[in-house]
């Protein structure tokens, strides 16, 4: 099973391809769409035109759920910019993974005054990966953004584990 | 029905009917105002309960509630508990629900009233018929087109079902709507509410939450939960155990099994609830004949402490909603209650404990939905632009992979339309069909989802394995139904998509149902008039009778009279059928027009008016 790509979300909003879009924006111009091509304001179409309405606000909704989240948009960004980029670089540095695993022990054996400490630290760790991510896409150095962008799974699962006990 | 003015033929009529599991009811929009349908008592509320009669004939609603009692096996309610659903999902409800429940093709539940079995459909429809009629009577027109609503928490296969009873009723299901989103358009219509909405809605069988973003007249669902499986029914059934404890021991088995006990312990368990709402003791004194007698008090202290684990559930249902619209509590403007279960007390106080706000009650709990309904019914059928509500789809969709695990391909609370699209291909030479199992829910395994169906893509050119390109598009309509289209890349064939429902009924029982329901239609049709005729020839003979007492004719013309009420009245005796009696009144009409004088023709038109109002 193959995933196959949805059409460019940035051009079906007709926004730049930017990591940084201003959400308000992102948001008003959504609603607008919607309000353009939601099947329950076009009733009464013929058949094919209703079909049509209902792909392209499907559309419109999918690309709605990437752009609005930020780490979704860099991902969207980078597969546009370098298509294949995270299939090429799935392979992570055996020293970071043992990084990570050390990590998952941490977030597993945390308790009580522990956990405050340990959240603010992996959040602060999450958003520097985004910070990095955002500089790799800036140079061009798409392999090490895919990287980055993998490398950051396992920061955020950890911050979900955490979460989890809690 | 004068005070109730009809829309305008010109625009299109859509109503909005909430479905529900205790009672339905319909409402319309005209212009901007929303109102419930009401019948002829003034009653909008129509219990959801269907009474098989031995006779044959079938009483929906008020009348069919009022025969609980004296035919517990043959009067089913709660029906909506098993629609959509295997008998494996109902096990649990068919041991509390006092009439019989077998299984029937394919597993499906079936409700067995003496030789006939009727699937939960079925049932619903007559409900459905019920409202559309009520609604028929108050507009004074046809009404055709409908915007039926559902728990947020139902799946495919359960909003498919729901179609299929408004299909069976002569409904065309135009929108399949989440209550809880209903409920909402209800709330926040008047444009002042901008803000995030929780509507926390607890019905008779299900519960749901779903949490809103309102702004310049756009409903944003951002997320839902719920528990189609949970609601004052749960309540009922506690306090009915606890009726059962108080009686005494010696035949407890014969008394559990007995359908009548079970329909009076229902009863009385929810007269309790009710009172418990309002009073801090409520007495009950129940005798059961031979099954024996009690004589107890509850209180609400006990109440509350054998309903604190459901409401928990709600409330755990809650954060989870919160967390998947990436809110924290803090972030709701407005609590919004809906269903008459959120009038028991202790749902109110755990809820504005939890989330620190006291609970808008601005809206009928009992109303809210189909009010909305009717609101999102206007917007489709093109009266109002300025609304539009972007829904969720409430569960995961997925595939079956191998090793029995399930792939997510549409993730919850996905606004729909959602698509998305996988490509696939061929393990075998020459292969020509794929089979895709699609299961919905939140698990990791497919065993412990839901099987929606298994689709079956055929007709593929034949090609070594592995060379097919099959693309397949699941696609999430406005209704949160599923659709899939499937095109093999590289030949450019469309596949034809089989869909086997694993629950409901198929494509060919609900044609032929709605063949039957034709059949049907025209018997009951004629049994009605039937009825209506020979009332209408009972009220001339009264009539025609006191127009003889009170008027002076001629000997040649009262002859001519009574000679034809004579007539009328031995085919009133003998039964005659509705062409003989409407003959009879024919040849009475004749003769009593034929009556010159002004002064009589007036007389017999008032004592005959005097007569039908009887």
């Amino acid at each position: 099973m193959i995933h196959v790509p949805h059409r460019d979300p940035f051009t079906v909003f007709g926004l730049p391809r930017s990591l940084d879009l201003d959400e308000r924006t992102v948001e008003a111009r959504y609603l607008r769409l919607s309000r353009e091509c939601h099947p329950d304001l076009h009733q009464g179409k013929a058949t094919g035109d209703c079909i049509a309405v209902l792909q392209r606000s499907a559309e419109v909704n999918d690309a709605w759920k990437v752009l609005r989240d930020p780490w979704q948009r860099a991902k969207a960004l980078l597969e546009l910019l370098s298509p294949g980029a995270l299939e090429r670089n799935k392979k992570l540095d055996p020293g970071f993974l043992a990084e990570a695993l050390e990590l998952a022990e941490e977030v597993s054996f945390a308790a009580g005054a522990q956990i405050a400490p340990l959240r603010a630290r992996l959040q602060a760790t999450i958003d520097a990966d985004f910070e990095a991510l955002r500089a790799d896409l800036a140079r061009g150095a798409f392999d090490a953004a895919a990287r980055r962008f993998h490398a950051s799974h396992y920061h955020k699962k950890a911050l979900a584990d955490l979460d989890a006990k809690s | 029905m004068t005070n109730v003015a009809a829309p305008t033929n010109t625009a299109r009529l859509v109503v909005g009917i909430d479905l529900g599991t205790t009672n339905s009811l319909a409402a319309v929009r005209t212009g901007k105002a929303a109102r419930v349908l009401r019948d002829r008592d003034g009653e909008a509320l129509i219990p959801s309960v269907v009474c098989f009669q031995p006779d044959g004939t079938t009483i929906v609603g008020r009348a069919a509630k009022a025969l609980r009692l004296s035919l517990p096996d043959r009067t089913v309610f709660s029906v909506k508990r098993l629609i959509g659903r295997s008998m494996r999902d109902v096990a649990e409800d068919a041991r509390s629900l006092p009439y019989e429940i077998v299984a029937g093709e394919r597993d499906l539940p079936r409700v067995q009233i003496g030789a006939q079995q009727h699937s939960p459909e079925a049932i619903s429809a007559l409900v459905l018929q019920q409202v559309k009629t009520t609604a028929e009577q108050a507009l004074g027109q046809p009404v055709r087109e409908a915007v039926i609503t559902v728990p947020a928490w139902f799946d495919d296969a359960q909003r498919q079902a729901t179609k299929d009873a408004a299909t069976l009723a002569g409904l065309v299901p135009v929108r399949i709507l989440n209550e809880p989103t209903a409920a909402a358009l209800a709330y926040g219509i008047n444009g002042s509410k901008d803000g995030v909405a929780l509507v926390y809605d607890l019905g008779g069988g299900t519960f749901d939450v779903s949490i809103l973003r309102i702004a310049d007249g756009v409903f944003r669902v951002l997320s839902t939960a719920g528990d189609t499986h949970l609601g004052g029914d749960d309540f009922d059934v506690l306090l009915a155990e606890r009726i059962l404890a108080a009686l005494p021991r010696a035949g407890a088995k014969a008394r559990a099994e007995d359908p009548y006990v079970q329909q009076a312990l229902r009863s009385a368990a929810e007269g309790l609830k009710i009172r418990l709402s309002d009073a801090l003791t409520a007495d009950l004194e129940l005798d059961l004949g031979e099954h024996g007698a009690v004589k107890l008090t509850v209180t609400r202290a006990e109440f509350e402490a054998a309903i604190a684990p459901l409401v928990q559930r709600t409330l755990d249902c809650v954060q989870l909603a919160v967390k998947d619209a990436r809110l924290r509590l803090d972030a709701i403007d407005d609590v919004v209650l809906v269903g008459g279960s959120t009038r028991v007390p202790l749902v109110r106080e755990r809820l504005a404990a939890l989330t620190g706000k006291p609970p808008h009650t601005g809206v009928d709990p009992d109303l809210a939905v189909a009010l909305g309904a009717s609101i999102q019914a206007d917007v489709l059928a093109g009266n109002d632009r300025s609304l539009l509500l972007l829904d969720v789809i409430p569960l995961s969709l997925g595939i079956e992979t191998l090793g029995g695990a399930v792939q997510k391909l549409i993730l919850r609370n996905s606004t729909i339309p959602t698509s998305v699209t996988e490509e696939f291909s061929t393990g075998v030479d020459n292969q020509t069909a794929v089979d895709l199992a699609i299961y919905q829910g939140e698990r990791e395994l497919a065993r412990d989802c839901r099987l929606l169906g298994h689709f079956k893509l055929r007709g593929f050119p034949p090609m070594p394995a592995g060379l097919p390109r099959i693309a397949v598009t699941f696609l999430v309509d406005a209704d949160g139904v599923l659709r899939v289209t499937a095109r093999e890349q590289r030949t450019g064939v469309e596949a034809s998509i089989q869909i086997v429902p694993s629950f409901g009924l198929t494509r060919d029982e609900v044609r032929r149902m709605m063949l039957e329901s034709i059949e049907h239609a025209e018997a009951d049709y004629k049994a009605r008039e039937a009825i209506e005729v020979k009332h209408k020839a009972e009220a001339m003979v009264r009539g025609t009778q006191k127009v003889l007492q009170m008027a002076e004719l001629p000997p040649d013309q009262t002859y001519a009279v009574m000679k034809a009420l004579k007539a009328l009245g031995k085919l009133l005796a003998a039964n005659a059928d509705a062409a003989a009696l409407k003959a009879g009144c024919d040849e009475l009409t004749k003769v009593t027009t034929t009556i010159a004088d002004d002064v009589i023709s007036a007389a017999v038109t008032k004592a005959l008016h005097e007569e039908q109002q009887r």
